[in-house]
């Protein structure tokens, strides 16, 4: 900005020196200009020249003086300056001089102006090419700023790569893509943990439904056997069944919970009383029970049909008096589980260890090492 | 190094084969309205043990630490499983033969004894650890360790040399 004023500074000594020489100095100074102006912009802007004259003249004047002002605020303007060479800068120096004249001389010299207008002609274009030939790297300026980031400092235009490949793999990288076999274990881990927590609570109020119904079934103190042998031989076997898959999940997603595989873990969570542990040690207890009454529960099964030989007359409350209390035990064994379980439903150790799986996690690796998986 | 997509597969397939042993184990003894229905549950089981055996074996084979040289490596890792795998193969086939051996000529016959009712509890109890040690393993198979070469590896290959 400093320049600009200086140089116009230098245009109104100019200027008023002009006005003192005369006239026909000023006609040169014009013919110069204009054709110093024609040999400067023609290679420039050839295109742009041609349809200027036709343009009415009061237009070029009001775009003349809107580009003036533009001229003088755009700094971009100083730095072209520089460029030009010497015969160029006469040229600015006389379009400048020309500007100001315009607006000072045009009340007295009403017959000049005529001959100002023509040179203004050239004038008025002059800015527009000069504006197209800045505002032509505006255009492109992403490439240039690239180019010189890359050319400047090599180290920082790195680390902006690093940072654009981090942000695209962020925003457009697929998630499956980045899966490895971990994220997959994990995931099929979290889906049979789904399946155990409802399997739990499945396992429960099936166990205490059953037990409530045999219970029922077989009246007070157990004086209506023949009847719940009746009712429920249907329903003995694949009770039993359900019972077994219910308990086969629960025992091995508790197993999973306590991670027993790693036995210092899961001997540590015995004796401390950690509640996943204790939840599949009574899983484990309730699976044995439950299968050890399977064939007191295949005799119920074959009622109707084997009723002389697996049932002689009396001896239903000596088969059916411990089918029921284990069925009970079983029944306060795995609700009792569930109610530990509940209680801290966060915990799976076998978890923690796959999210472990990594290969910079080598200090996890002795540890790992010592399991008998 | 194991591909994502080929794990995933193998994992499915041995979840799958899990699953109808489970299956299986549980409602086998409702499914016994001809003997021969049994026969072929118990074939298909057995068979989807043994295959669940060898995918196992397979993908430990896969290993890069078994392509090494550290097969007492894997075998330490993974000796319950091998070890409850053969035990549980062994306890199923015997007691299917022994049952379709009993119900062969009347399915709805009571064949209960003590024995049976002994080798059935220790099947479906190895049943449970098999299946809570294989879904293990074959999560654990995922282990990123296995199939590059590392610094934990490398360690482990020193200390095998010694």
């Amino acid at each position: 900005m400093p320049t600009v004023k200086s140089k116009k500074k230098k245009v109104k000594k100019e200027v008023i020196a002009a006005e003192e020489q005369g006239e026909g100095m000023e006609v040169e100074m014009e013919n110069r200009t204009n054709r110093s102006n024609s040999d400067s912009k023609d290679p420039l802007t050839p295109d742009l020249q041609d349809p200027a004259p036709h343009k009415k003249k009061k237009k070029k004047k009001t775009s003349t003086i809107v580009q003036e002002t533009e001229h003088a605020d755009i700094p971009n303007g100083n730095s072209a300056e520089p460029i030009i060479d010497g015969e160029e800068m006469t040229v600015a120096v006389t379009r400048k001089t020309k500007k100001k004249r315009k607006s000072k001389l045009a009340e007295h010299h009403s017959s000049d102006l005529r001959a100002e207008d023509d040179s203004i002609i050239y004038e008025t274009q002059s800015p527009i090419p000069q504006h197209a030939l800045f505002s032509a790297p505006h255009g492109h300026s992403q490439p240039v700023g690239k180019v010189f980031v890359e050319r400047s400092r090599r180290f920082h235009t790195d680390r902006v790569e690093q940072l654009r490949h981090s942000e695209l793999a962020d925003d457009y990288m697929d998630p499956r893509q980045i899966w490895t076999t971990r994220d997959v274990a994990l995931k099929v881990h979290h889906g049979f943990r789904v399946i155990g927590l409802f399997s739990h609570g499945f396992l429960a109020g099936y166990a205490v439904w059953n037990i409530t119904v045999v219970y029922v079934l077989a009246g007070e103190e157990m004086r209506t056997l023949p009847n719940l042998l009746q009712q429920y031989h249907p329903l003995a076997y694949p009770a039993q069944s359900l019972l077994y898959l219910l308990l086969a999940i629960s025992t091995v997603s508790a197993f999973d919970r306590v991670n027993l595989a790693k036995t210092s873990m899961a001997l540590r969570g015995f004796l401390t009383l950690d509640p996943v542990a204790v939840a599949s040690f009574l899983y484990f207890i309730a699976l044995i029970l439950s299968l050890s009454q399977q064939m007191t529960s295949d005799r119920i099964n074959l009622y109707p049909t084997a009723n002389q030989t697996l049932w002689p007359p009396g001896t239903e409350h000596q088969v059916l008096r411990p089918w029921i209390v284990v069925n009970l035990v079983v029944a306060l064994l795995v609700g009792v589980a569930w109610a530990v379980v509940s209680t801290r439903p966060d915990i799976d150790y076998t978890e923690e260890f796959l999210m472990t799986m990594e290969v910079e996690g080598y200090p996890r690796g002795d540890e790992n090492l010592d399991i008998p998986a | 190094m194991l591909q994502t997509g080929n794990y995933s597969l193998v994992l499915l397939i041995q979840l799958v084969l899990l699953t109808y042993d489970l299956f299986v184990n549980s409602f086998s003894e409702l499914l016994r309205g001809a003997p021969v229905i049994q026969l072929v549950l118990f074939i298909i089981q057995d068979i989807a043990i043994l295959f669940s055996v060898i995918i196992i074996l397979l993908m430990m084979f896969n290993t890069y630490v078994f392509q090494v040289g550290l097969v007492s490596l894997l075998l330490e890792r993974f000796r319950a499983l091998l070890a409850f795998s053969a035990l549980y193969l062994t306890l199923s086939i015997c007691l299917h033969c022994w049952v379709l051996n009993l119900r062969w000529l009347d399915s709805n016959r009571f064949i209960w004894t003590d024995g049976l009712q002994a080798l059935f509890v220790f099947q479906r109890t190895a049943a449970v650890l098999y299946y809570y040690l294989y879904k293990r393993t074959a999560e654990f198979m995922g282990d990123p360790r296995l199939y590059e070469d590392s610094l934990w590896l490398r360690d482990a290959f020193a200390r095998t040399r010694q």
